[in-house]
């Protein structure tokens, strides 16, 4: 790990302040990606600003038709706790089944959602459920905030606080892990929601993304076997030692077939 | 031991306590902190290196390089055991240096080493280390290397072939092949794994400059031995070396090597004057530590008419990576070939292996060490033939069969088998696991749209191979207690319950009061290390008959306590005394009566070289496949062994869960998979190298079915492979198995999810062995 | 560079002055001494270096000393009772011979204890399903399975508050 400052933001606001100081300075959230990344040298961040100490970003709530999840809620939590469990199953169940138990007693949704790893579980549930991305600046459509991996619409110096998901009338998210990191190789996160039906696909591609054929046919039927012939195109797909572009295709249709099924229960 | 009173080994409470030492456990607040800056390509020339930048960055105390190392005196990493041949022909062995001169072979390849106040600091300061370098083009798969033209590895190893080795009876298997009525081919790829043992490689070296001793605290399987290596390469006697070591965090062969870090780190502390600690990482590990299979392998078994085996033969390339480890020679010849037609009733044989040079890691020893190629190998090719030839695979294996009157066995390769029931070990296979409902379960599978596989394999492997005398000495302490020492340190295996186990037995003395010592300074016995699968049988031989020598000085002792001749003494449960009297001393007040006296008049030693022994067994797995994704499921595996007599149930149960799992692993996804065009290593972390996790193999049962050996005095034979060796020809067929009604013929492992996905897509569109990676021509 | 970090450890407060840069793992084993915390690789996935922070399994090589500011720790040399009695996990991998070469056990066995306590009518499958970020390269995790059923079975384990 190279050599870095650090210092623990007392507020939110104190955080805002610290990270607009320094351009090369970086949020520290739970760390699970951002502390192995920098144990590789792959990431040289010269701050870190720990938002660790900020208990008000640790919630949940249900407000009207929305479930909101406090940015610094860990995944164990989240996973955990009973209004999620009861508002959205599916998002309790992507919760629990991010990384390991150790990763989940540190990681938290708002790390997740701002590093955007392309074979994260958290992009497909905001895309999936149309999550509205709160920050210290505005709110944003899970949409328009995740761009390709590791990139989203974050500005410098901006700091997420909050997701707010509309309550579906169902969800389920199914997942295919890779076989060694345990990461999505690929996951699909289906939803019925007030707004219509979404299909997100995380892992397969260069960031989440929607399929809108299976949208549309969902939407006539919500039914596997309304996905089952429905393939999404190869060509853009990730294609590495664990999967070819092809299996990964393949994989999108099987996945979003047992997440409708499941989401059908 | 029987299974039930088993409440937990020696060592562990310590273990579960967090109280064991392992290598870096140790306390050196002293210690400077070495890094090393590792080649980042596969093959090139070294132009220049300049470290003036690193010397300079402050807390930096020293740079070493290859030509350091050169004035120091340094020799060739060694190899350690050759197998002989025949035709005296002799492998090439070109010299291994310690840190790169000259050239780099491998990405990895340590090149400079930097020596600072914190890992941290030497971790910064190697990244100001600038190497120039004049790239040369990497071959990284063993065919490619051996093809006119190829990119050559060593200046001394022409057309990068180390070896050209063969076994067996070439003229006479011609002959018999020449009679066949059938013919049966196969070929597999038997692809690269890496051992991974949990502790990564590390290491805390001190020289003690008045004693002029060299001590290195490191992760090993046998002390002396990786002393020697060291000695070897330091120019200097094996006397002046002590390996240090309490616990060790995994080995499966990989550990029982010497390694570059060690020597330079040596030399770092001998200049320094001060110990010098590596901690190496995991990436390390994976770059650098031994690396284990990748064989192309092709088998020709020829049949007679009525379905009897008449012969067989064997041309495999293996691919040895960049340089020859110390066990590197041994387990890609002889290793593979001891059972050269397994369990089967085929004396005369030939294996022809090519040991080629490449630019990956080395490739040696890791559990099995050369024997899981020859049992997959032989079991897929017989398997092959029950599918070509429509037999059935029971009953092509069965009417083949070694039988138990036809003992002992002796091959024209050399190998006589001792003893075995291998028949008897196939029916308590197959009754176990319900061979015959299977067709029912298949079809329920199918009902769910999954499809399932059987595959039964036998297996046989040579274990506890000889060599040296293995030495165990029993001393009696000061403090009452009895110290046994032997070379053989343990890396899981339980060690210092199962030999106390063997001497308590012995001598009626408490388990509590005898304590294993293997990895201190200042020990000397004679053996090798902890490999091979020879603990038990052979250091643990030793330990018994240790024990009974001390019975027999106790007898003398007695004799005189009792005032009456040593043939007249009787030894039984710990007491000594003259038959037909009530006139008895136990051996514990013999003990205490000398208590003190160094040597302890009782202090006794045994050295012996003990047969080969040659553990077998039945295994049948079931494997169920979900073709939409390509994820396959152990459903049952049963796996019946002879490993000869149990000494202690449960750490051999332990042993063989272990090795299964640990084939499973290699079958179901473990690859080290180098880059073609850059040399580079693909699989380098736990991200994308996947390891086995706890749901990957359920349903294991084992049955032991015991045939003692007589080549020992335990009737013991080697455990500690077994379940590997058994476990990659077992999974491969079931896999195979399953796939074969959707038209698959040929399947390399390993069955990953896109794999197995791929195959049934492949022959789904009509090319039913695309799956196969290689194919060779037996000459 | 250094900062100063405190926080209790097995119940002992301590406090040091580190590099920023420090791991967690690095302070537990380098600074405090305590070494049955075990770190097996680098990319924080094979959770030799599990222990608890506030009461909750987590890898200490991919946490940074800071992080644990004020935190209240346990490792593996803080489990058992102070008479040298066993806790019912350990007493379990001990029992049931899920140990080997006992490197991945620390993390094993403080992995499995916070299991238990989310999961006290634990099944194999689940047992198998939560050891995801636990690595084993000896046993094949047939008998560490047991031992954390067992231990999930024996009453002791509710009572041991650990």
């Amino acid at each position: 790990m190279y050599a870095f400052k650090y210092a623990k933001a007392k507020s939110v606001a104190d955080a805002a302040t610290s990270i607009a100081a320094d351009p090369d300075a970086k949020l520290l959230a739970g760390g699970q990606s951002l502390i192995a990344a920098m144990k590789l040298r792959l990431s040289q961040p010269s701050a870190l600003v720990d938002l660790g100490n900020i208990a008000d970003l640790r919630y949940t709530r249900i407000e009207g038709d929305t479930l909101v999840v406090g940015a610094m809620s860990t995944h164990a939590f989240v996973a955990a706790c009973a209004d999620v469990r009861k508002a959205i199953p599916a998002l309790a169940a992507l919760a629990g089944d991010i990384g390991d138990r150790q990763v989940r007693n540190m990681g938290t949704i708002g790390g997740s959602i701002a590093t955007n790893d392309p074979a994260a579980d958290y992009p497909a549930g905001c895309v999936g459920l149309g999550a509205t991305i709160i920050t210290t600046k505005r709110k944003i459509a899970a949409d328009d905030f995740f761009g390709s991996m590791y990139e989203t619409a974050l500005e410098p110096g901006e700091i997420i606080t909050a997701v707010s998901f509309p309550i579906p009338k169902r969800a389920a998210y199914i997942k295919f892990k890779n076989q060694a990191s345990r990461f999505a190789l690929v996951g699909v996160f289906v939803a019925e929601t007030p707004a219509g039906v979404r299909v997100a696909v995380t892992g397969a591609g260069p960031g989440v993304f929607r399929v809108a054929e299976m949208e549309k046919a969902l939407s006539a039927k919500f039914a596997p076997e309304s996905v089952a012939n429905i393939k999404v195109p190869a060509d853009n797909l990730n294609a590495d030692l664990h999967a070819q572009a092809d299996y990964r295709a393949h994989l999108v249709t099987v996945m979003a077939k047992r997440a409708v099924a499941k989401a059908s229960e | 031991m029987s299974h039930d009173d088993f409440h937990g080994r020696l060592e562990d409470d310590r273990m579960v306590t967090g109280s064991g030492t392992y290598s870096l456990d140790w306390d050196f607040p002293q210690a400077a902190h070495a890094w090393f800056l590792r080649a980042d390509r596969a093959h090139a020339q070294i132009v220049s290196i300049d470290a003036s930048a690193a010397l300079a960055h402050p807390g930096v105390i020293a740079v070493l390089t290859g030509e350091d190392l050169q004035a120091a005196g340094f020799k060739s990493l060694p190899v350690l055991t050759i197998p002989t041949r025949p035709d005296a022909m002799k492998p090439l062995l070109p010299f291994r240096p310690c840190l790169a001169t000259g050239k780099v072979r491998m990405a990895g390849e340590a090149v400079v080493c930097v020596i600072a106040e914190t890992q941290q600091i030497a971790m910064d300061a190697t990244e100001l280390v600038s190497v120039e370098y004049k790239e040369l083009p990497p071959v990284v798969d063993a065919l490619d290397a051996l093809k006119p033209g190829a990119p050559q590895v060593h200046a001394d190893v022409p057309g990068n072939l180390y070896w050209d080795y063969d076994d067996g009876d070439q003229a006479g298997t011609d002959a018999l092949f020449a009679k066949a009525a059938t013919i049966v081919k196969h070929d597999l790829y038997n692809h690269r794994v890496i051992g991974n043992p949990m502790e990564p490689r590390c290491c805390i070296s001190e020289y003690d400059a008045a004693k002029e001793q060299y001590f290195l605290y490191s992760p090993t399987q046998g002390p002396r031995i990786q002393a020697a290596m060291v000695a070897k390469v330091l120019g200097v006697p094996t006397d002046k070396v002590d390996v240090v070591a309490k616990d060790t965090g995994g080995g499966f062969g990989i550990r029982s090597a010497v390694y570059p870090e060690y020597c330079v780190t040596l030399l770092a502390s001998k200049k320094l004057g001060r110990p010098v600690c590596w901690n190496g990482s995991r990436s390390e590990s994976f770059l650098t530590d031994n690396q284990a299979r990748d064989f192309i392998c092709h088998g020709e078994l020829a049949l007679d008419d009525k379905g009897k085996f008449l012969s067989m033969r064997f041309y495999m390339v293996a691919n040895n990576g960049a340089y020859l480890a110390p066990t590197g020679l041994l387990s890609q010849t002889r290793s593979v070939t001891s059972c050269i037609t397994g369990v089967y009733d085929v004396p005369v044989a030939h294996a022809r292996i090519k040991l080629v040079a490449t630019n990956t890691a080395q490739v040696a020893a890791y559990r099995g060490a050369g024997r899981p190629i020859m049992s997959t190998m032989l079991e897929c090719l017989v398997e092959r033939a029950a599918i070509d030839l429509d037999m059935d695979p029971v009953e092509i294996r069965r009417n083949n069969l070694i039988r138990k009157d036809q003992f002992p066995y002796a091959m024209t390769n050399g190998t006589t088998y001792d003893c075995g029931d291998f028949e008897a070990v196939l029916d308590d296979a197959l009754a176990a696991a319900d061979w015959k409902g299977f067709e029912q379960r298949r079809a329920e599978s199918a009902k769910r749209g999954k499809l399932r596989g059987r595959a039964l394999s036998t297996y046989i492997e040579s274990t506890a191979a000889g060599g040296i005398p293995d030495e165990a000495q029993l001393r009696f302490e000061a403090d009452g207690t009895l110290s046994l020492f032997a070379s053989s340190h343990s890396h899981g295996q339980g060690h210092e319950t199962s030999f106390a186990q063997v001497v308590s037995r012995v001598l009626g003395l408490p388990m509590k009061t005898i304590k294993l010592r293997t990895g201190e300074a200042g020990m000397r016995v004679g053996g090798g290390g902890t490999g091979g699968s020879r603990s038990m049988v052979s250091f643990g031989s030793s330990f018994f008959l240790g024990a009974q020598e001390v019975v027999k000085k106790g007898k003398e002792l007695a004799a005189k306590e009792l005032e009456a001749a040593p043939a007249d003494i009787t030894f039984d449960h710990g007491e000594f005394s003259i038959a037909g009297t009530d006139r008895r001393i136990s051996l514990q007040n013999l003990i205490q009566k000398h208590q003190g006296t160094h040597p302890h008049p009782l202090d006794s030693s045994s050295a012996n070289k003990y047969g080969m022994t040659y553990p077998n067994g039945a295994h049948i797995a079931e494997v169920e496949i979900d073709p939409e994704t390509g994820v396959t499921d152990i459903i049952s595996y049963i796996a019946v062994d002879d490993i000869g007599n149990v000494i202690t149930h449960a750490l051999v149960e332990g042993q063989m869960q272990g090795g299964l799992t640990q084939g499973a692993g290699q079958i179901f996804g473990e690859h080290a998979i180098y880059d073609r065009e850059s040399g580079q290593l693909l699989t380098g972390s736990f991200m994308d190298y996947p390891m086995p996790r706890a749901v990957l193999v359920e349903g294991l049962q084992i049955i032991d079915h015991p045939v003692p050996t007589a080549l020992n005095p335990l009737g013991a034979k080697g455990v500690g492979e077994a379940g590997c060796t058994g476990a990659l020809p077992t999974l491969s067929n079931a896999i195979l198995d399953a796939l074969r009604p959707v038209g698959v013929k040929h399947f390399d492992m390993p069955a990953t999810p896109q794999r197995v996905w791929q195959a049934i897509q492949e022959a789904k569109a009509g090319r039913p062995s695309a799956m196969l990676s290689y194919t060779l021509e037996y000459a | 560079m250094a900062v100063k970090v405190s926080m209790t450890v097995n119940g002992k407060s301590v406090s040091h002055e580190v590099e920023e840069r420090t791991l967690l793992v690095s302070y537990i084993r380098e600074t405090l001494r305590m070494t049955g915390t075990h770190v097996g690789c680098d990319t924080a996935q094979c959770g030799a270096c599990t222990i608890h922070m506030n009461g909750r399994a987590v890898k200490s090589c991919n946490i940074l000393a800071m992080q644990a500011e004020g935190a209240s720790i346990t490792t593996i040399e803080g489990v058992a009772n102070a008479d040298g009695t066993l806790h019912p996990m350990q007493a379990a991998f001990k029992e049931h011979h899920g140990l080997q070469c006992g490197f991945c056990t620390p993390g094993m066995v403080m992995s499995a204890i916070d299991l238990v306590k989310n999961f006290p009518d634990t099944t194999e499958q689940q047992i198998r399903e939560q050891l995801d970020g636990n690595l084993c390269r000896c046993t094949g995790y047939h008998n560490i399975v047991k031992a954390i059923k067992a231990a999930a079975a024996d009453p002791a384990s509710a009572k041991a508050g650990v």
